[in-house]
């Protein structure tokens, strides 16, 4: 069991009359190397949810054991340290570091990683090679289509290889064309396998997902394995 | 994360935020220069009044005597001085023959005190600045009124009790009438009755005390035949140090107060005194520069809290920007120690720099300042205190340091998501 959660709940302004429960008591166990969708209408919990189990946010009640270990237990450093080597994240607004290059942008993690400066360079160029963006590698973000931008994202999620990749609306802000593209990557990955979590509102991008759980009002309505034509 | 990768980030984002750096920067930079400039204006000024008052003569005494019984008292009272010698180490009269004498060398001829054929039509020439005076001195006139001995020798204490004819003279009353040749030995004619030059006094240079320079000084007993035995009224006595020049003023007050009681009136019996020290103006003096120095500490504090203010603003302005690249920083794995390290060097790198500069325009416009001062006062030269540069500057980098960290210290402690929110 990779991913291990069990009666979590993330409530805001707990006890007040504006209380809110963007996830209300899930569980939810998920293996290594599994695809799965995280679908839900705006405002179900879907990203809270992702956040929660990406370790960028601590949930209010429950447990969440990540590859055997007990992430409520853990110190900031530990946590960063967990970021930083077990989760590669790809958001929606791709959240590159504007006056960095591509290149440096995808270095990044490996400088916390503390991989060597020899090979660090090589490792982020071979993770932009592999999303096709090798070509643009000291254009800044702003000189970057969408599409690229979300590219050289995912090129920094997978740059210290890690085992899981969690995907926020990896598509969201790209056209049709772009966004399957990006999709296309993400099977790549995890036909090498990598695990991978998806979270999206369109069930069109679910569909192409092994698993899809569906989450309504912080609570997991359905959880279901699916036939996907890609493979 | 190492040091030098910290270090290398900082740098990274410093030239990458140029106009965010180049704010901060001005604000160090106007602080520091603007206290560099004002404080070694202060300081310059200060200096110069200080040096006039030094000139003039530390720890003198100057003595008036006006008494009824003409040299009896005065007698008294110098032997009196003398029995002060722990506090004292000199008196002298200061007392100028009024009378225009007549001084020769040779050729030359030049009369002193002569305000009849004095021409004040001649341009760039101020007549008073080149005057010669006959002064009736002791063996001490060059201890008490802190001359320095070019060459040769003082008067000596033989030579006024059997007056013997011997002088002593100033630097200019030396050019005046030798020129560049070293006058010791040579002769002189004052009223035709030749006098020997024993020695000459080094230039002192006080700008509105010329006539300090262009002295030529008898022993005081010529007072008899030269100067008709008039009442000597005036004496310099020199004390050892401030100490004891506040002792020997109290004596002497004393003592004086004895010589002179005053009557049912108020009124001084048997003549009057007039007793001050040159240290008592130069003490105030020094108040009143201190009171400058207070008052210019107290804009330099102020354009140092501009400045940093102007510090503060830049760096809080930018707390929401940096908090979301701090978001993304955590995201991928940055240690919230990785993230301080690296706020911390790219403000204090900033900062550092900003401060050089700031210094580097401050002693620029130190000198700038100096150049149009000399014009006003001359020979006024600013120099920055190394010590107010270096305060400023830490001053600057402290607070640069503090504000620079303020964001990161707040934005690395929260949830990842919380900081990415932030727009």
């Amino acid at each position: 069991m990779l991913i291990d959660i069990r009666d979590l709940y993330k409530i805001y302004n707990e006890g007040k009359e504006s209380e809110v429960r963007a996830l209300d008591g899930v569980s939810l166990q998920i293996d290594k190397g599994e695809f799965v969708a995280i679908v839900g209408q705006s405002g179900s919990g879907k990203s809270t949810m992702m956040n929660v189990l990406g370790c960028l946010d601590i949930p209010t009640y429950g447990e969440y054991h990540l590859d055997g270990t007990d992430i409520g237990s853990l110190s900031d450093k530990q946590l960063a340290r967990i970021r930083n080597r077990e989760i590669g994240f790809i958001f929606q607004g791709y959240n590159l570091i504007q006056e960095l290059d591509a290149l440096e942008n995808v270095t990044l993690p490996l400088i916390y990683r503390g991989v060597s400066v020899f090979d660090r360079e090589d490792m982020a160029m071979e993770a932009l090679a592999k999303v096709g963006m090798d070509d643009r590698a000291h254009h800044r973000p702003s000189e970057m289509s969408g599409g690229q931008q979300q590219r050289v994202a995912i090129a920094r999620a997978i740059a210290t290889a890690p085992p899981i990749i969690m995907a926020d609306e990896p598509t969201g802000a790209l056209d049709s064309r772009t966004g399957k593209h990006v999709l296309e990557i993400l099977r790549d990955l995890y036909r090498g396998g990598t695990t991978i979590l998806l979270i999206t509102h369109d069930d069109g991008i679910a569909a192409t997902a092994k698993r899809v759980v569906r989450l309504s009002d912080g609570k997991i309505i359905s959880d279901n394995q699916q036939e996907v034509d890609w493979e | 994360m190492n040091l030098w990768q910290a270090f290398k980030m900082a740098f990274k984002s410093i030239a990458m935020k140029k106009t965010r750096s180049f704010l901060t920067m001005l604000g160090i930079i106007i602080g520091v220069a603007s206290v560099v400039i004002m404080v070694s204006v202060m300081q310059g000024q200060a200096k110069k009044n200080l040096e006039y008052f030094e000139k003039m003569g530390d720890n003198k005494i100057n003595l008036y005597l006006y008494a009824w019984d003409g040299g009896e008292s005065i007698q008294k009272v110098m032997d009196y001085c003398l029995s002060l010698n722990t506090y004292i180490s000199g008196i002298t009269p200061n007392a100028e023959i009024n009378d225009s004498v007549t001084v020769q060398y040779e050729a030359k001829t030049i009369k002193t005190n002569d305000w009849d054929n004095i021409n004040w039509d001649v341009p760039g020439v101020d007549p008073w600045s080149t005057m010669l005076h006959v002064y009736l001195g002791s063996e001490q006139y060059g201890v008490c009124n802190n001359y320095t001995l070019a060459n040769g020798r003082e008067i000596s204490f033989l030579e006024v009790e059997e007056e013997i004819p011997v002088c002593v003279l100033g630097a200019g009353a030396k050019e005046q009438l030798f020129g560049f040749t070293d006058p010791v030995g040579e002769t002189i004619a004052l009223n035709g009755d030749p006098f020997l030059v024993v020695g000459w006094y080094e230039k002192m240079d006080v700008d509105w005390r010329p006539e300090m320079d262009n002295v030529i000084v008898i022993p005081h007993t010529f007072n008899r035949t030269m100067n008709n035995n008039y009442d000597m009224n005036e004496y310099v006595i020199k004390a050892r140090d401030a100490q004891s020049t506040v002792k020997a003023m109290t004596l002497l007050t004393a003592y004086l107060n004895g010589m002179f009681p005053k009557d049912a009136d108020g009124n001084r019996m048997n003549g009057s005194y007039d007793l001050s020290s040159d240290n008592s103006a130069a003490e105030n003096q020094q108040k009143a520069s201190l009171m400058q120095s207070l008052v210019m500490g107290a804009i330099a504090g102020i354009s140092l809290l501009v400045g940093g203010i102007g510090i503060m603003n830049i760096m809080l302005v930018t707390v929401t920007e940096r908090t979301r690249e701090i978001g993304i920083r955590k995201a991928i794995g940055a240690e919230r120690s990785s993230i301080i390290t690296q706020f911390l060097i790219e403000a204090a790198v900033i900062c550092s720099i900003g401060g050089l500069i700031g210094i580097g325009i401050g002693y620029v416009g130190t000198m700038i300042a100096g150049k149009l001062m000399s014009d006003v006062f001359e020979g006024m030269i600013l120099m920055p205190e190394p010590f107010i540069a270096f305060g400023a500057f830490a001053f600057s980098v402290v607070l640069g340091v503090i504000f620079g960290m303020y964001p990161a210290i707040k934005a690395s402690g929260l949830q990842p998501v919380v900081a990415l929110r932030a727009d």
